[in-house]
């Protein structure tokens, strides 16, 4: 969310230093899903906008800082760290922890069954499968984008998200 | 009567109409003008508005993800429209985003401050229309778009509009005028030939003019009605009066010829009755005389006495003829006018007076005043003169000294008037009606002695000269004569 990154780079400037990554990051993770549509909800939803952090958590205290008092489609927004894909269920965006690289096609398999935006910075995330990449460029951090991926999950990514992205794949190449 | 400077009616009546229709279209041009001015004003401020609004909803994910890049991309949109110079988006604290220049040299558009509860500001003066438009982003502030267009064509607009409106006012103002003298003429054209019958009737005296009827206005129709009907009437009254005065006139002729008949008989009767008395008189002094000479010796002193009574009345009878001869042929003989210095026969007949016998042991103290030439029969106003002052040097034969004093003022009507008075007896002014008739003596030939033809010898050769004369005394208080004739005015 701009104004936070705004709040953040304001404050951040006030004590004379840059917005560090895993605040721009965190930010970056509520705008996600700000330019994401998700389809009508089954059942009963939620009272919080879930955003989940799978595997071992890279912000840390940042994550609930930067959450506080922000809402996504007129919900509040809670931070939740999970251990396993299968505790997913209420998550409406996941990030996907470096360390889950081994296991990262089965997590995407079990995640992506439902209707969870997935997000993470491992490098080739989107390539295999994965909805949101963050891709560092330089000293700013930028994003790739799987539509396909998102479109199997029944997500609709905003074109101003895709407009603004690196890069954006649209249908999933065959392996090899 | 001369022409006056002042303007016509139809002079009039064609500016009144140009100047009420000019005033009227100025003020529709300046109306349409202005509520051009505005509907273009506020469709470029729309238009600018419009392209904000899209520039700031295309430029939230930009801002949101940080890409001043996809910003400026979507500001370069921006060269589609012409009148746009420049425009630059903040981040929402302030800090420049992205921005777009038409031109190099371009300052960037200024940013306007939004009132409270605003999404965006204005500012349009004659140089530029500058916008700042906030963009919201789930329903929070996360920058600002600014944009600056030229008012270049706004300007070339009004120019043109005031080029035309020109023109086309300068066209209507001359079609104007010629509509309105075209239109003026119906009313115009029967005032000014009435005005001018008017003129020609008041200065030529021509009350047979009549004024045309021309046109259909009802106040015109019955103005020229009304005066051809006065002018009939001072026609007939001119006429009757013409008339009648020739009747009058007419019957003055008879008059005066049968006057003037009378007058002459009359005249020849008295003049040959005096004539013929005078010889029969001759006889009474001439034997009256014969008889004392021859028989004078033999009568006593009764007889002589009455012989002496009979030869005096005898002639003062002569005198009385010769006075009464005088004074007819003072009515009958020509006038002869010329100029005359009144100083001067006023100055002869005082010699004349005081020439005489008796008057020589007198003490009179003369005060002859200025006294100005006038036109008249000299020899006439030498009489007058001398009987003026002869009856103050008479009358005053009690005073010693005697003051006679001789002059001449103005009346109110400007007239000449020549005065004698004296101190002297006067006389009542009770019988001041007989005073200048024939033989009329208000004393006594014991007293004073006179026939009394001399005053009115005075008023006959006054009259004669288209004067007057009277008087005012009291008994024992002087009188005043006072006399006028036509005086010689050296302008004319």
């Amino acid at each position: 969310m701009p104004i936070t990154i705004a709040v953040a780079l304001s404050g951040a400037l006030l004590h004379g230093q840059a917005p560090s990554e895993s605040q721009v990051k965190a930010v970056y993770l509520l705008n996600f899903a700000r330019f994401t549509t998700w389809p009508q909800p089954e059942a009963a939803e939620p009272d919080e906008f879930d955003v989940c952090v799978l595997g071992s958590d890279p912000f840390g205290a940042v994550l609930d800082a930067t959450f506080a008092d922000e809402t996504v489609g007129g919900k509040r927004v809670a931070a939740r760290r999970i251990a396993s894909p299968d505790a997913a269920g209420p998550c409406r965006v996941v990030f996907i922890s470096a360390t889950e690289r081994p296991e990262l096609p089965r997590i995407l398999q079990t995640i992506q069954k439902g209707r969870a935006l997935t997000v993470s910075d491992l490098p080739g995330f989107v390539d295999q499968g994965g909805m949101i990449e963050f891709v560092p460029e330089g000293r700013r951090v930028r994003f790739a984008v799987n539509v396909a991926a998102a479109d199997r999950s029944g997500l609709l990514l905003s074109s101003e998200l895709l407009r603004v992205a690196l890069k954006v794949k649209t249908a999933s190449k065959p392996r090899g | 009567m001369p022409r006056t400077h002042r303007p016509s009616i139809a002079t009039k009546l064609t500016a009144m109409n140009t100047i009420i229709s000019g005033t009227a279209l100025l003020l529709a041009s300046l109306a349409f003008g202005l509520y051009d001015r505005t509907t273009y004003r506020d469709n470029a401020l729309r238009r600018l508005s419009v392209q904000a609004q899209i520039v700031a909803s295309n430029s939230v994910s930009a801002l949101a993800f940080d890409d001043p890049h996809a910003a400026e991309t979507t500001l370069s949109a921006l060269s589609a429209a012409p009148n746009v110079e420049s425009a630059e988006i903040d981040a929402a604290d302030g800090r420049p985003f992205a921005k777009y220049r038409r031109g190099p040299d371009d300052p960037g558009p200024a940013r306007i401050a939004i009132p409270e509860g605003q999404a965006e500001a204005v500012r349009l003066d004659d140089q530029q229309m500058a916008l700042t438009r906030q963009i919201v982003f789930q329903g929070k502030p996360t920058g600002s778009v600014s944009i600056r267009a030229d008012v270049r064509d706004l300007i070339i607009r009004r120019n043109r509009y005031m080029e035309i409106i020109g023109t086309v006012l300068s066209a209507s103002l001359v079609l104007a005028w010629l509509l309105s003298w075209l239109a003026q003429r119906s009313i115009s054209r029967p005032l000014a030939s009435l005005a001018a019958i008017a003129r020609r009737v008041s200065s030529e005296k021509d009350y047979g003019a009549r004024a045309e009827l021309a046109g259909n206005t009802e106040e015109i129709v019955v103005l020229v009605d009304a005066f051809n009907d006065m002018l009939s009437q001072i026609q007939s009254r001119d006429q009757s009066l013409r008339t009648a005065q020739e009747a009058l006139e007419e019957r003055v002729r008879q008059r005066t010829a049968e006057l003037d008949a009378v007058n002459k008989e009359l005249e020849a009767f008295s003049y040959s009755v005096s004539h013929d008395l005078r010889a029969p008189l001759r006889h009474v002094t001439g034997f009256a005389g014969l008889l004392e000479a021859h028989a004078g010796a033999q009568l006593d002193d009764q007889g002589r006495r009455h012989l002496r009574t009979i030869g005096e009345a005898a002639k003062r009878m002569g005198q009385l003829i010769d006075d009464l001869l005088s004074f007819s042929r003072m009515g009958r003989g020509q006038l002869s006018r010329r100029n005359v210095s009144m100083a001067a026969i006023v100055e002869e007949a005082r010699q004349e007076v005081m020439s005489a016998a008796e008057v020589a042991d007198r003490s009179i103290e003369w005060q002859i005043g200025e006294l100005p030439e006038v036109e008249g029969d000299p020899a006439m106003l030498r009489l007058v003169l001398i009987n003026l002052l002869s009856n103050a040097v008479k009358y005053t034969a009690p005073r010693s000294p005697a003051r006679i004093e001789v002059g001449s003022t103005l009346d109110a009507s400007g007239d000449r008037v020549f005065f004698v008075k004296d101190n002297g007896v006067g006389f009542d002014m009770q019988y001041v009606h007989k005073l200048f008739g024939v033989f009329q003596r208000l004393h006594t030939s014991e007293e004073f002695e006179g026939t009394g033809i001399g005053l009115a010898n005075v008023r006959r050769i006054l009259h004669r000269h288209g004067g007057s004369v009277w008087a005012e005394s009291a008994v024992d208080q002087g009188a005043t004569f006072r006399f006028s004739l036509r005086i010689a005015n050296p302008s004319v």
